[in-house]
């Protein structure tokens, strides 16, 4: 209602406005009452009132230019869509058993793995204790599992992964989630009974390829994962997720504790499977 | 438009807060009938409405067209704001993620995130194949610290409105000019509804100073919020238990 009111009053301002200027009266020389009385020398030098004007020139301008992109409809983030976050280690820092200076030390994690690659830890949570942040991240070292807390300024920025990596030992296969749905099956060669892979709560930490061993095949995944057994081998006894040169072994428990699979399936895998996935073992 | 206490208000006040700055005054309607009985349905319809109002609806435009206009010199503005608008973006989204800021700071992260994300699409599509790629960002704690973080959104909004306003008088190709027009009022209003948001005045003068893309450069370098890409793939042979 009340739009309609002023919607009435500014079209009346406007119908007075432009009969004024259309008898020349805008405030400038001559007379209101007496506008006949103008010479023609003077209708020449008056401007055009406002309302002359924009009435004028709406219809001398160019067509507007139309913007240079078209985008779809905005999106809103996904609440439902499961995550996990893991962060790189950008120096080499000790992990403690609390979020606290003084802590008891729980392990050292280097800035880099054994194979060379930024180390990646996974996020469990974060606290603030006395201005310093602290992020609790599962941690590549044995025992298997073993957690600890990092100041934040040890670690580069967050990665986040819809992703989950399934390896059951019974049924000897591996499944791979994406926000909870899996997408993606294959069999599986695991540890023997005396080197056998471990169970619990791991991630996928760093991925190798173009390498010529036809034992691992053509990607081969590093996890943080350790066999508990195999403590003396090169590069510290870690569990990876690779190819094979013998395929006819899989499924079955035939490794030194490393996941295999076949190679088409490690490539299939291998396309789905980023850095940072949260790994269970069961 | 109700004032926001800035210690104590529900997330219904800071959806129509956004959606008082966010839209035309002419929807306003709208958005007093977007208040439903449940808040979760109440902020559907509330954020749909700027969403569809604020961004989808503005831009149409033909980018082929508008692609083969541009000369090296919009090139070079646009991929500039392409970066900016992966930081915000990215800034926003990890802050939403990581959900440790207020609720009603949540509420305006979760509109204007989704903003930047379509900002990002608009301009990667404009480039094409002259779109920079994604750099890596560690916020180094800021997106879960809610002084520090509302600190940093007030200056990128801020700053971004600067920016593009120092660029528009540079671009060549008018086409580009009208969609950098488009996304500069977008974020004047994302600027106005922080600061108002958190007790600041919205516009602290009656001119906007614009500010260079080299002194944007200085102040994003300053942050170190961009950074090297961790490696995490290598040529390199395993040494796995096998």
């Amino acid at each position: 209602m009340r739009y309609a009111v002023g919607l009435g009053v500014l079209a009346t301002l406007m119908v007075v406005a432009i009969l004024l200027a259309g008898t020349g009266s805008d405030g400038g020389s001559g007379t209101a009452t007496d506008p006949g009385k103008r010479t023609a020398e003077q209708g020449r030098r008056q401007s055009p009132g406002s309302a002359a004007l924009l009435a004028g020139a709406a219809g001398s301008l160019p067509d507007s230019t139309r913007p240079a992109f078209d985008v779809g409809r905005t999106q809103l983030l996904d609440r439902r869509k499961v995550r996990a976050r893991f962060a790189s280690v950008s120096r080499r820092v000790t992990a403690l058993a609390r979020p606290r200076k003084g802590a008891a030390p729980v392990a050292t994690v280097p800035a880099k793995t054994e194979e060379g690659t930024t180390n990646v830890v996974l996020v469990l949570g974060e606290k603030t204790r006395r201005g310093v942040a602290w992020v609790h991240v599962r941690l590549p070292v044995l025992p298997n599992g073993r957690t600890g807390w990092v100041p934040r300024s040890a670690l580069g920025g967050y990665g986040f992964v819809r992703t989950r990596l399934i390896v059951d030992r019974a049924r000897l296969s591996a499944t791979l989630l994406v926000d909870g749905r899996p997408v993606f099956r294959a069999p599986v060669g695991i540890g023997t009974p005396a080197a056998p892979t471990p169970p619990g709560e791991f991630y996928v930490r760093l991925k190798l390829a173009g390498f010529d061993d036809p034992f691992y095949g053509p990607v081969a995944f590093g996890t943080n994962a350790r066999s508990a057994v195999l403590t003396d081998w090169p590069g510290g006894g870690y569990i990876g997720i690779h190819g094979t040169n013998a395929p006819g072994l899989i499924p079955g428990r035939i490794s030194h504790g490393c996941v295999r699979m076949r190679n088409k399936d490690i490539l299939a895998l291998s396309r789905l499977l980023p850095i940072g996935t949260p790994l269970t073992i069961r | 438009m109700s004032r926001i206490d800035t210690q104590e208000c529900t997330l219904e006040q800071i959806a129509a807060t956004l959606v008082d700055v966010d839209i035309d005054g002419a929807l306003q309607e709208t958005a007093a009938s977007a208040f439903p009985g449940t808040r979760a349905a109440f902020m559907r319809r509330s954020l749909g409405t700027i969403a569809t109002a604020g961004v989808g609806g503005l831009f149409v435009g033909d980018a082929v067209a508008a692609r083969k206009a541009m000369t090296r010199n919009d090139i070079a503005l646009l991929r500039f704001d392409l970066v900016l608008e992966y930081l915000q973006s990215a800034f926003y989204t990890e802050a939403e993620r990581l959900g440790k800021i207020s609720p009603k700071t949540r509420a305006w992260v979760r509109v204007v995130g989704a903003h930047e994300r379509s900002h990002v699409r608009a301009l990667k599509g404009l480039l094409g194949a002259k779109a920079v790629a994604r750099p890596a960002f560690n916020f180094r704690g800021v997106t879960s610290n809610q002084a520090s973080f509302i600190k940093t959104a007030v200056a990128f909004e801020d700053l971004t409105a600067a920016l593009l306003k120092w660029q528009a008088p540079r671009f060549d190709s008018r086409p580009i000019v009208a969609a950098a027009l488009t996304l500069h009022s977008v974020e004047a209003r994302h600027a106005a509804s922080i600061r108002y948001l958190v007790g600041l005045k919205p516009a602290t003068s009656a001119f906007d100073a614009p500010r260079s893309q080299r002194q944007m450069a200085r102040l994003i370098a300053r942050t170190r919020f961009v950074t090297s890409r961790p490696q995490v793939a290598r040529n390199e042979r395993p040494r796995f238990t096998g």
